[in-house]
């Protein structure tokens, strides 16, 4: 499979599938996450939807990658990946310390920003 | 040794400065003082070894670069104007420290802080030779000021601190944005970016009328505001009033100079084609500020704003003679911001010095004070007949001149044979009249101050108690000393301006000599309506 | 300061006048009484309570007037300058007039010595009066009293002296100040500060014009120095013109000047419109109103005109005005004299009348018969003032003539009374007296210079009025039955007198007047010797000697001044030399107007309060005396017609400026902050509607971006 990429084509049973897959398929990961984010109160669903819409742009640039035949969009792939991990240990820990202020997971108790 | 004179002056309130801030509490008013007096040294030293001969040309020069690909160098020099109101500053400032000797009790070491950087960033502004060094010193400033008014000022000082600065700065960065247009327009015709004053100077006069009014509009933005010119000066009033003895001192002593001095070293220095063709409105606006706010004085009940807003009414007379663009007028104008800054600085202290003692500046409360104050209220009277204009002592000199230099300046009045004492320009006798009302109008609000205050029945706040201030009841000696200076400045510059009309003719002169090129220039462009016309932006924004 | 400043002489190089110089020690005659201000100011700081400021103040002024004799035995004709330092000197080029010169200088010719005699001397005596009158101030009031009053004899020498219309302005203002200080000597009371205030901001309206003269002098002229200016060639040659008729030929630059110039002259003295401060000015004490408010600094107007007389000379309505102002003032004060109570006060309106006179006097082209009466009246008015002030001194400040009566016959009075009886004669133009030869020169040349015999006989009838309310108060106050009461107070003095009031307030019999002792005695003799011997000076020399003091001055009328009616000329008056026709019709008028006051005032009058056919004949007038008693109501036409709208502008201003301008500003810094405070409302702390916003601007941003591609494809 791996060998197949870097040779620039897909195999032949996998030639029906286009670009246009690949971005439709991230497309509708990023909304799922973003209409999670927006609709949903809980914190840690709401990071969970985060995650989700950093996948589908991380699908976005390797599909990009792979249909433009070179390697810097898996380049960027492993540093969202990282710094996703990295925000992902920091957002839990934040939403731990919400949760212990205030005894609640809801994203609307946290409204001091308020003008 | 004298190369390190002008820096010196500078840098000195600056060590000083970080001295007072580190060092304990309790010393902080004697370090001050010592501070603000090591540092007058070096600008006693500018005043004897400055070479009166070639008073126009810029001496103690010296320069550095900072960035060259852009221009940007610090550099340093003093003509005879300058010269004399780094003296005013230098004067004024161990003065202020004697004034706020008592009145200051908490927080001594910020306040004295500031004030020795207000004073070096003061002496910077006077000492510039190139547009970044004024620029940074003229808005720095603000910042020591707005922390004298807001921490120390009285009952609604936040909201004057405030004003004072979002309006200042406001202005001041319109200016900024037409110096760099100057900027601008040299680099485009010398090839590189410079700020040395010099060379915009030289270039400034190729850009055309339309440019320059649009250029004068942007400085006037800054300095007119500054002045305060009409209807630039609600900040004024406001921020003296709420200000401490010493912040008062400095603001209408120097700060307010530093509007007429930008006008007299910008505006007139580099868009002489804009200056001839909007002196009258300039003049006008100067004119509705001496009657307007001369009679706003007397309708005053605090003491401390019918200063104030005298000083509205007195700078009209300073600007113009500014616009007056002759010799006699600049000349004046340069007396003025020198015998405004004497005799309102100190009225600002007597009256300081009777706040600290009453504790209100409210003339319904305090009245017939020479009954208990004598020596108070000779200095009074003394500083309030300085400052109304009576020949003898400064305030005479510089109104008498300005007022001729309105008058002269008159292309009505044909110069030459038939009036020979008449110079080019563009007000006349009808100016000059108008002002001279501003005589009668000076006279009437400072003896209804002084009739209130000094003279008439004693008349004291309730409950007041003579031993609650911890100050004799009349001036104490320290107080004396404060004022002495002053009054003898203010006496002997009265009857023997000389040493000062030496330092102030020549680069005066030195200006007006850029008018007479530009004089006809002028009528001709005034002769055509459509050029006039398209350069009629308001002058006064 | 004026002796260590550097003394030079100048020798005018490029006048081809006669421009001597003066030996340096005329200017010690300006510095004497600034080394009395000079002492009087430490003797203030050190405390002195003793009457040792007056005695230096009377050295000082002695001095400078010995010296100013010296002066005059030693001048010779034209002008003798003398230069302290160089004061404000500054050049714009090399051209003629391009540089403005103002010396701390001083000129003397007839002129200058003229006054500088009588201001010296009259000085010196007043201050040695003063002495003794201001005794119960002495203390810190007492050398407050001398500091101003030794400033006012230097500015009023420096006004005189001057050797430029500068250093004019610098004695005129100078003086002004010493007045307004004076007059608000008594501090404490409101009454003296409001005079002091009125008299120096009126005389500052009067100083504008003088400012605005002397700019437009120097702007025409290129100089206000007297020496090059009175001798330019411009200005003979304007003279040259009008001499001629030529008036078209001299540009109305020139003949502006003077107009601008007799606004100050008006104030100063005290002229229509600017005469109120003058008798409000009264508040001061007596020994100032005497000096200044009489003898010397408000004939400071008729200096200044005279001194400026070529100047007047090429206005074709310069003097005519002037003429014109001074009559009427003279007339009006007279009436408002006649109709006062306050004796201080009448002397006060017969000033301003007199001064009118003056005026008028140099309106009609007699500068010596205006310079003579300047003169004789410093004397006779110095003493009439001193002679009240003794009189407001010893009865505890009583000054209205219906409580006073027969002092004649009060011990120790008779003084005082026969000064005031020569001081009266004077005035009244009573035949031989000095006032009456001098009025006479004045009346005289009115009745023969062509288009000015209306101004004749308006002052014929004022010098009438003069005579009668002249009597009036010496016939009440000084002859009659003996009746006095005491005034209510002590001069409003620094130092508390309440201990002794009391029981003086209304009693006659409880009170005892306090008879003048020596110094007021002497001092008013000698004013009244020297008012009779004054007479005596129209004797001497060809016209006089104030003719020729005057001639050898500014002041002297040029050749066609007599062509058009000179006194000497062949003009005549009821086929009589006009000045021996004079003689005849003024004395009777002056008598005529004794003898109505004696037949109103003295005439079976049995008390202080009631003259019977004074009475009647007031009732018989109906309201007209209380109308000019309320001096025609021309301060409240002021009041109605100036001050009051200019405090109320004054108030609408203030509203504007917190409403309107200062309004315009906060306006502009509420802006930003409104609009702020509307955009903070989608600021509501929720954090998906901050993600559904940045949700929607992506979606738009989107969509903008598809468009684009798609029109561009």
């Amino acid at each position: 499979m791996l060998e197949v990429l870097a040779q620039g084509a897909f195999a032949e049973p996998m030639a029906s599938i286009t670009l246009a897959h690949y971005l439709v398929l991230s497309g509708a990961m990023f909304v799922l996450g973003l209409v999670g984010f927006v609709t949903r109160r809980n914190l840690i669903i709401m990071f969970l939807c985060t995650e989700m819409m950093f996948q589908a742009s991380g699908l976005a640039l390797v599909a990009f990658a792979r249909y433009s035949m070179n390697l810097d969009g898996q380049t960027f792939v492993i540093f969202v990946l990282t710094v996703a991990a990295a925000e992902a240990a920091m957002g839990l820990a934040l939403v731990v310390l919400l949760f212990r202020k205030q005894e609640s997971l809801s994203a609307e108790v946290w409204n001091q920003l308020k003008g | 040794m004298s190369q390190m004179l002008l820096p010196g002056a500078i840098l000195l309130p600056l060590v000083f400065a970080a001295l007072v801030a580190l060092l304990p509490q309790e010393r902080a008013r004697s370090l001050a003082l010592v501070g603000m007096l090591i540092s007058a040294i070096p600008v006693l030293g500018l005043l004897f070894s400055f070479d009166y001969a070639h008073a126009a040309d810029f001496q103690f020069a010296g320069s550095m670069q900072w960035i060259a690909e852009f221009g940007l160098e610090v550099s340093v020099g003093i003509d005879g104007v300058s010269l004399l109101l780094i003296a005013l500053t230098g004067l004024l400032g161990p003065l202020c420290v004697l004034g706020s000797w008592t009145a200051i009790k908490d927080r001594t070491r910020l306040f004295f802080t500031w004030l020795l950087i207000l004073q070096a960033a003061m002496i910077g502004v006077f000492a510039a030779r190139d547009l970044l060094v004024f620029y940074v010193c003229f808005e720095f400033t603000l910042v020591p000021m707005f922390i004298l008014i807001n921490v120390f000022g009285s009952t609604n000082r936040k909201a004057a601190a405030i004003k004072f600065f979002i309006y200042t700065f406001t202005g001041s960065m319109i200016a900024l944005a037409g110096l760099v247009y100057l900027a601008m327009h040299t680099a485009d015709a010398i090839g590189h970016w410079t700020f040395a004053l010099d060379d915009l100077m030289l270039h400034a006069s190729t850009m055309s009328g339309t440019e320059q009014a649009w250029v004068m509009a942007a400085m006037l933005a800054g300095f007119a505001v500054k002045v305060p010119l009409f209807p630039f000066h609600t900040w004024l009033p406001l921020a003296h009033t709420e200000a401490p003895t010493a912040g008062s001192v400095i603001l209408a002593g120097v700060l307010l100079k530093l509007g007429t001095y930008g006008i007299y070293r910008f505006v007139l220095g580099f868009v002489p084609l804009a200056v001839v063709e909007h002196a009258p409105l300039l003049a006008t606006l100067s004119i509705i500020g001496i009657v307007y706010a001369g009679l706003i004085c007397w309708v005053q009940t605090d003491v401390k704003k019918l200063v104030a807003y005298s000083s509205v009414s007195h700078l009209g007379f300073c600007v113009l003679g500014l616009v007056a663009v002759n010799t006699t007028g600049l000349s004046g104008s340069v007396l003025y911001m020198l015998n405004h800054g004497l005799s309102t600085g100190a009225l600002f202290l007597l009256i300081g010095f009777m706040y600290e003692r009453y504790h209100t500046r409210d003339m319904g409360q305090i009245g017939g004070l020479a009954a208990k104050m004598p020596v108070w209220a000779s200095f009074m009277v003394f500083f309030t007949m300085a400052s109304v204009g009576l020949p003898g002592l400064n305030g005479f000199i510089s109104e008498f001149l300005c007022l001729l230099g309105t008058f002269q300046s008159s292309f009505g009045l044909a110069a030459g044979d038939a009036n020979p004492g008449a110079t080019p320009g563009a007000l006349g006798p009808w100016f000059a009249l108008f002002a001279a009302t501003g005589m009668v109008i000076a006279a009437i609000y400072l003896l209804y101050m002084v009739g209130k205050v000094v003279w008439g029945p004693l008349v004291e706040p309730e409950g007041h108690d003579d031993s609650h201030t911890g100050l004799p009841i009349d001036l104490s000696a320290r107080e004396i000393t404060t004022l002495m200076p002053l009054a003898i400045a203010c006496l002997v510059f009265g009857l023997y301006p000389k040493p000062l009309m030496q330092a102030i003719e020549a680069p005066v002169n030195s200006v007006v000599a850029s008018y007479e090129l530009e004089a006809p220039a002028a009528t001709i462009e005034h002769a055509e309506p459509h050029d006039s016309g398209a350069s009629e932006p308001e002058a006064d924004h | 300061m004026l002796d260590l400043a550097p003394i030079a002489m100048t020798l005018a190089a490029d006048s081809p006048a006669a421009v001597a110089s003066a030996p340096a020690w005329v200017m010690l005659i300006p510095a004497m009484p600034m080394i009395g201000v000079v002492l009087c100011t430490l003797m203030s700081i050190m405390g002195v309570r003793s009457k040792l400021p007056a005695f230096v103040t009377v050295a000082c002024l002695a001095v400078s007037f010995l010296l100013t004799v010296f002066m005059f035995t030693g001048h010779s004709e034209g002008w003798a300058t003398a230069v302290g330092w160089e004061w404000l000197h500054y050049s714009w080029g090399d051209g003629n007039g391009q540089n403005f010169t103002a010396n701390f200088a001083f000129a003397v010719d007839g002129l200058t010595i003229l006054w500088m005699l009588f201001v010296t001397g009259l000085a010196t005596l007043i201050a040695l009066y003063a002495s003794e009158y201001m005794a119960t101030d002495v203390g810190q009031g007492y050398n407050r009293f001398f500091i101003a009053f030794n400033l006012f004899v230097f500015s009023m020498a420096c006004l005189v002296m001057g050797s430029n219309l500068l250093m004019l302005y610098l004695g005129w203002e100078g003086v002004g100040l010493c007045s307004y200080l004076l007059i608000g000597y008594y501090y404490k009371k409101p009454e003296a500060v409001a005079a002091a205030k009125k008299a120096f901001i009126v005389n500052r309206i009067g100083d504008v014009g003088l400012a605005l003269g002397v700019y437009l002098a120097f702007v025409h002229f290129g100089t206000i120095e007297y020496t090059e200016l009175f001798a330019s060639e411009k200005l003979q040659g304007y003279l040259h013109d009008a001499a001629e008729g030529h008036w078209s030929h001299i540009p109305w630059q020139a003949s502006a000047i003077p107009l601008f110039l007799m606004v100050g002259a008006f104030g100063k003295s005290a002229q229509l419109p600017l005469y109120v401060w003058l008798p409000d000015a009264m508040e001061g004490p007596t020994p100032v109103s005497a000096l200044i408010h009489a003898a010397t600094m408000v004939t400071a107007g008729v200096y200044l005109i005279a001194r400026t007389y070529p100047l007047f000379q090429v206005s074709e309505i310069a003097l005519p005005i002037v003429a014109w102002v001074g009559t009427l003032t003279a007339l009006l004060a007279a009436t408002i004299g006649m109709a006062q109570f306050d004796i201080k006060r009448i002397m006060a309106y017969s000033t301003v009348s007199q001064l009118g006179y003056m005026f008028a006097g140099l309106g009609v082209m007699t500068s010596v018969g205006a310079g003579f009466h300047v003169l004789t009246h410093a004397f006779f008015k110095a003493l009439l003032f001193l002679a009240c002030g003794a009189v407001m001194h010893g009865f505890a400040g009583q000054l209205d003539l219906r409580k006073l009566s027969g002092l004649w016959k009060v011990p120790g009075w008779r003084i005082v009374t026969i000064g005031m009886f020569v001081g009266c004669l004077n005035l009244a133009g009573f035949p031989l007296t000095a006032g009456f030869f001098s009025k006479d020169m004045i009346l005289a040349e009115a009745f023969v210079t062509p288009g000015f015999a209306l101004i004749g006989w308006i002052l014929l009838f004022t010098a009438g009025l003069t005579a009668y309310y002249t009597f009036r108060v010496f016939f009440r106050v000084f002859v009659g039955p003996v009746e006095y009461h005491a005034g209510d107070d002590h001069h409003g003095d620094d130092h508390a007198h309440d201990d002794s009031h009391g029981d003086d307030h209304d009693a006659g019999h409880g009170f005892h007047p306090h008879a003048p002792g020596w110094a007021i005695n002497f001092v008013l003799a000698t004013l009244a010797v020297c008012s009779i011997v004054a007479a005596g000076l129209y004797f001497i020399g060809d016209h006089g000697w104030v003719a020729g003091m005057i001639h050898d001055s500014t002041a002297h009328i040029d050749p066609h001044g007599d062509e058009a009616g000179g006194s000497h000329g062949s003009a005549a008056l009821f086929g009589l030399d006009p000045h021996k026709a004079m003689y005849y019709i003024s004395s009777v008028v002056g008598i005529v107007g004794i003898i109505f006051a004696y037949a109103f005032h003295l005439h079976g009058r049995k008390s202080a309060g009631e003259a019977p056919a004074a009475d009647a004949f007031k009732a018989a007038l109906g309201p007209i005396p209380r109308w000019a008693e309320n001096k025609w109501y021309v301060d409240e036409l002021y009041q109605f017609l100036f001050r009051g709208p200019l405090l109320v502008l004054s108030h609408i201003f203030r509203y504007v400026d917190m409403l309107l301008v200062d309004g315009l500003v906060n306006l502009m810094g509420w802006l930003p902050y409104a609009v702020g405070g509307r955009l903070r409302r989608g600021q509501d702390g929720v954090l998906q509607s901050y993600a559904a916003s940045m949700a929607g601007g992506l979606a738009l941003f989107l969509l903008v971006i598809l468009l684009l591609v798609n029109q561009s494809a």
